[in-house]
């Protein structure tokens, strides 16, 4: 029996899209390879005391990128939404942990040989464990709000409404410091022995590079707060409950857990590393006002898809790593320190390219049929 | 005989260590309704989804009317006449009815976003047709009057109806209807089993059905085969299959073949004893 | 009334005292104060400060807006007296508190404007209604009478009989209309659509020329906004992409223009015609250059590559070294305006006319894109890709063609901007500028033209003309984007689907067109 449609349409078969996003990657990767060659190949302008000093000062930043970058990790995690608002979180422990700082710097605690001694060069350390402690809790309590009146009422909105809401919180705590505090840059005031600046000297090639006490309180104490967050997910009770809300949140809640609670919790916790954040921005690096978390945010987010957002070791790898190049990268590819930023975007391109869902990230069930 | 519009060489589909789809062969001529049952779990989603061009398969070959369409883009496979239903219904749920069918029809047609803005002779043509067939297609799945309502208000049973309604509207010549009477009453699946018998007879388009209902597979079915853990275990019509001890055992479990023939002996000495 | 229903009241007012109270940490009531005065008509000098009378009218207007929406959803009317008067009393309590606090510090002459900058001890004191130490009563007072007033209020506005007015009027409304357009005589009720757009017409011809400079400068940016809401509607709206970074394209657009028709750096002086197309061009080649590679990415992925784009596009234009090529940090000054029949255009009259062109040109494109094959296409591919795919559409190259054409429009609306301020520097291409856009597509209501227009004018335009809240613009800009979410998150005028099935002739309807068999019901 012959159909009057036995004819079958020609099948051509393309596959150029894959190529060329794969040849653009390569392309730049092999622009970045001869710059790193120049660089270290032929001028080798820079010597290691160079070096140690962007290594440190990687480090450092990365591991601030690394805290803010959870944030955002835990928070897609759970409602899948880009928490645009978490850098504002962050600059509001900034100013928090600033104020904490002042008022124990104004407070005096007189001594037989300094009456004018301040409580906050008197007890160092309990003034940078305040400034911690509440920036950290006003972080918190902001990122609990945050998400009670901005996002919680949003819950089932399609997926660009909860992000204008985020812009839109973002602006409003962006614009009210400023209001509140007014747009000027301020000092932050460390407690003189930690001033910025201050740090152990070592010698390399003969010329001193600085391992500033800030510095290093900075990268001890995220490694910390990534290690304890880790423990937490891993082992508690609370953890356990978050995973399964980010895995499906109808089971959960069928499983008994409180998915409104549990959605809290991640941004209070979230906020605390946000804030623990700040003060450590502030501590290192010494200015603090109204547009202070903008940039930090912004690079953490990138550092979070970077690693795989969704993923929290993800997002401390990527955060370190972005730390790293964007300290590192001018340098190694010898060209201007204002291109850092620029460094940072076309390595996130370069990996997005061959790795879409980031260096961790796993393919999500969002392309099963 | 009739031409093999498809034909499924040692097909293996493996996801991690899971081989969902394991050396399946299948040879389904035109123009018939070829069945593929099996308890879930069994690949039968998986095999759809190589044939449409959603999966890749790692092993074997899919051949349509004799050319290879593995590794083929889905849209591609899609145009050139391989439409499908799904599992839990994907429609675009936001526009309306007519508004889905007229995005099924997508394919049929060539004018462009430069013919769309200066309404060019080829655009109003087509504009025209595209219309006129939309509606034509509407009655045709007898959903005429629900062409203006956005397709998640529709009823479950007529959101099923406009998934085949979409699907028809490329003219494919192979359907894959992924339970399409899943979650329907009784007098929804029989008008939905009598509509599907005359896509084939009126049509002529080749349906390939996955299905649960089985008084649905073995009243319309040409053809059935049989998947249990990936693997094609039966192929044959519907007394064939349903005789094959294999299959029993597939669906009851391992003793099955026997348990299920001490209750036929059981019902036909019932019968008797009536 | 148990306790537990007594907490929760009072933590009802607790919210709006605190409200209030961060609103005074930022002086908003000042500005509010001020704005009420100017809407009575007494303009207040730039720095000073306004009547005492409008700062009572302030926190009149305020605690009846309390009263009402505390109470507002209750059903029985003595609980509702009773929950106002709790809610309002608590608010009443701790706003006073806080007034002694402020008057405290007024007295012991601290000034906190170190920390706390907006804290003047003059606006404390108008705060305090100019009373010192009885402010803090005066304001316990306000709170709690006006509060139960609002409560009071809400209970009339909700009455049956009120609670018809609004229909009433409305059926009015209509009747009177239906009258009006009955009297009207057959050829102006037949031709009624082309005679409003006549209208409009004449309206866009006469009024330019009419209202001032300052009025056609806020319209002509509402206009370049108009355009740019098209375009990221075209990419967000229509091909579900979510991009951040749109305004990496508007700066294609404006920097083309800039470098090509600007004395300083190159003198290259084409003209603005080819330097138009020029930015219309780049704008899509950075499309493609950014499409190519990012097309099947995530949304989310797809929001911050793009945003990671836009930024590299102005720290490259800000750097120096880019700077002798695009005035780096500088910008480009003095570019020069097109010129139509010989004639130059140079005013802000002749720029709202050619952008006014320009947005019809850009509605036009929009509409005819939406309800063709492609745009179809598009919103397939928003609602569900997969499905999309597999009804035969090629997703990357339906996406990556949305993003050409919104961007084409970013060109455009670029080479206005910058032909029209003489000016253009990185700042004017920032992230702010990108997520303004967004929110505008977003409140207006996405995929609805009157939406992005009436967007525009909300978001652009009004913050423009209400000069005294110059400061707080942004403050109020980041609240109301979350409150439009959380209230009206379809936008302002939201889309509608177009109902075709009653629209097409029955003659085709039930023809047997010959093909397929159709012999069905």
């Amino acid at each position: 029996m012959q159909s009057k449609e036995t004819s079958t349409p020609q099948i051509k078969r393309s596959k150029l899209p894959k190529q060329i996003r794969q040849g653009f990657g390569i392309i730049v990767l092999l622009l970045i390879l001869w710059r790193l060659y120049l660089v270290f190949g032929v001028e080798q302008e820079y010597t290691v005391d160079i070096w140690a000093r962007l290594l440190i000062s990687g480090l450092v930043i990365g591991g601030v990128y690394s805290l803010i970058a959870i944030g955002y990790t835990l928070v897609y995690g759970i409602l899948r939404m880009i928490n645009f608002a978490h850098g504002e979180v962050m600059m509001v422990g900034t100013f928090a942990g600033y104020l904490v700082l002042e008022a124990t710097k104004s407070i005096t605690v007189p001594t037989p040989d300094n009456s004018l001694l301040s409580f906050s060069n008197a007890y160092p350390i309990i003034s940078v464990i305040l400034a911690f402690a509440i920036g950290m809790l006003i972080a918190a309590t902001t990122g609990y709000f945050l998400e009670k009146i901005a996002y919680r009422p949003l819950r089932k909105a399609p997926r660009l409404i909860p992000l204008i809401s985020a812009i839109g919180a973002s602006i409003f705590l962006q614009n009210f410091a400023q209001l509140l505090f007014s747009p000027q840059t301020r000092d932050y005031v460390n407690p003189d022995i930690i001033s910025r600046g201050a740090g152990w000297t070592m010698m390399i090639n003969d010329s001193k590079v600085i391992l500033p006490y800030t510095g290093v309180l900075t990268f001890v104490l995220s490694i910390l707060l990534m290690i304890g967050l880790y423990t937490m997910i891993k082992k508690t009770k609370l953890g356990k409950a978050m995973r399964s809300v980010a895995m499906d949140k109808q089971t959960a809640a069928l499983m008994g857990i409180d998915v409104n609670v549990i959605i809290s919790r991640t941004f209070i916790i979230s906020g605390a590393l946000a804030g623990a954040a700040g003060v450590m921005w502030g501590l290192h690096n010494g200015l603090v006002y109204y547009f202070v978390g903008f940039l930090p945010g912004i690079k953490a987010f990138t550092a979070a898809v970077m690693g795989g957002i969704g993923n929290i070791p993800g997002a401390m790898l990527g955060g370190m790593l972005l730390g790293l190049m964007e300290s590192l990268g001018p340098t190694a590819l010898g060209i201007s320190y204002q291109l850092k930023d620029v460094i940072s975007f076309v390595i996130l391109i370069v990996i997005l390219i061959f790795r879409p869902n980031g260096i961790l990230g796993e393919a999500l069930s969002e392309e099963k049929v | 005989m009739n031409e093999i519009a498809i034909k499924v060489d040692q097909v293996s589909k493996i996801f991690g260590g899971l081989t969902a789809v394991n050396q399946v062969n299948l040879e389904i001529p035109q123009k018939t309704i070829y069945s593929i049952i099996g308890p879930n779990g069994a690949g039968k989603t998986t095999l759809f989804n190589c044939i449409s061009g959603f999966y890749v398969p790692e092993k074997g070959k899919i051949l349509y009317f004799g050319q290879e369409i593995q590794g083929l883009s889905t849209d591609l496979i899609a145009s050139v006449g391989i439409s499908r239903t799904y599992q839990n219904i994907r429609l675009f749920s936001n526009l309306t009815a007519l508004e889905n069918i007229m995005i099924g029809l997508h394919p049929k047609f060539r004018s462009n976003w430069v013919d769309a803005i200066v309404h060019s002779p080829r655009y109003l043509r087509e504009d025209k047709e595209t219309k006129q067939e939309a509606i034509r297609l509407l009655n045709f799945v007898g959903l005429a009057g629900y062409g203006d309502y956005l397709a998640f208000n529709l009823p479950y049973g007529v959101q099923r109806r406009l998934e085949i309604g979409r699907a028809l509207a490329n003219q494919p010549r192979i359907l894959l209807l992924d339970e399409p009477t899943a979650g329907m009453n009784m007098q929804e699946t029989q008008s939905t089993t009598e509509f599907i018998k005359k896509l084939r007879d009126d049509l002529g388009i080749t349906i390939i059905l996955i299905e649960h209902d089985m008084q649905v597979v073995m009243g319309i079915s040409d053809r059935i085969s049989v998947l249990d853990y990936g693997t094609k275990i039966a192929e044959g019509n519907a007394a064939e299959v349903q005789s094959n001890p294999k299959v029993i055992e597939a669906y009851l479990g391992p003793g099955g073949a026997a348990l299920a023939e001490k209750f036929q002996k059981q019902r036909r000495s019932n019968v008797k004893s009536h | 009334m148990n306790r537990q229903e007594f907490q929760k009241f009072s933590q009802h007012g607790l919210v709006f005292a605190i409200i209030m109270i961060f609103l005074v940490l930022v002086d908003f009531q000042t500005m509010f104060a001020t704005v009420i005065s100017k809407i009575l008509g007494t303009n207040v000098l730039r720095g000073g400060l306004p009547e005492v009378q409008y700062m009572v009218i302030f926190l009149v207007l305020y605690s009846l807006w309390m009263g009402w929406f505390i109470s507002r959803k209750e059903e029985n009317k003595s609980r509702r007296i009773i929950m106002t008067l709790v809610a309002s009393l608590t608010a009443g309590v701790v706003v006073g508190l806080f007034g002694l606090i402020l008057n405290s510090l007024i007295q012991s002459g601290t000034d906190v404007r170190r920390y706390l900058a907006a804290l003047s001890p003059e606006s404390m004191k108008l705060f305090l209604l100019n009373l010192d130490g009885l402010g803090p009563l005066a304001l316990l007072g306000v709170f709690t009478v006006s509060g139960l007033l609002g409560g009071v209020l809400s209970i009339i506005l909700q009455s049956p009989s009120v609670g018809k007015w609004p229909k009433t009027i409305k059926t009015g409304i209509s009747s009177t209309w239906q009258k009006f357009t009955g009297s009207l005589p057959p050829f102006i009720r037949k031709n009624a659509k082309y005679l409003a757009y006549l209208v409009l017409g004449i309206v866009i011809i006469v009024l330019p020329t009419r209202w001032g400079s300052y009025n056609n400068f806020v319209t002509g940016l509402v206009g370049l906004y108009i355009i740019l809401g098209i375009g990221l509607n075209i990419i967000v709206g229509l091909s579900g992409q979510l991009v951040l970074g749109f305004a990496a394209f508007f700066a294609m657009g404006a920097y083309s223009m800039a470098l090509l028709n600007a004395p300083l750096p190159h003198g290259l002086m084409w003209g603005f015609w080819p330097a138009l197309l020029v930015g219309v061009l780049m704008a899509v080649v950075a499309a493609i250059l950014l499409g190519l590679p990012m097309m099947r990415l995530r949304g989310d992925y797809l929001a911050i590559v793009t945003l990671g784009f836009g930024e590299i596009i102005r720290i490259l234009l800000k750097s120096d070294l880019l700077s002798d090529f695009s005035g780096g940090p500088r910008g480009i000054q003095d570019i020069k305006g097109p010129t139509i029949f010989g004639l130059p255009f140079n005013n802000d009259v002749q720029f709202t006319y050619l952008i006014i062109a320009g947005v019809i040109l850009a509605i036009f494109v929009y509409n005819r894109l939406e309800n063709s094959r492609t745009g179809r296409a598009w919103l397939a591919i928003k609602e569900d890709a997969i499905a999309a795919r597999a009804t035969g559409i090629n997703v990357q190259r339906n996406k990556l063609l949305a993003l050409c054409i919104g961007a084409a429009f970013a060109g455009l609306a670029g080479a206005f901007f910058a032909a029209r301020n003489q000016f253009t520097g990185p700042n004017d291409h920032t992230l702010m500028v990108s997520i303004n856009i967004l929110s505008i597509v977003i409140v207006g209501g996405m995929n609805s033209i009157p939406g992005i227009i009436l967007g525009a004018f909300t978001l652009k335009g009004l913050p423009e003309i209400l000069r005294e809240m110059e400061n707080y613009r942004l403050l109020v800009f980041g609240g109301l984007l979350v409150f439009m979410m959380i209230a009206r998150p379809e936008g302002l005028w939201p889309a509608k689907r177009p109902q075709l099935e009653k629209k097409i002739k029955p003659d085709t309807r039930d023809g047997d067109t010959p093909g397929k068999g159709d012999k069905n019901e």
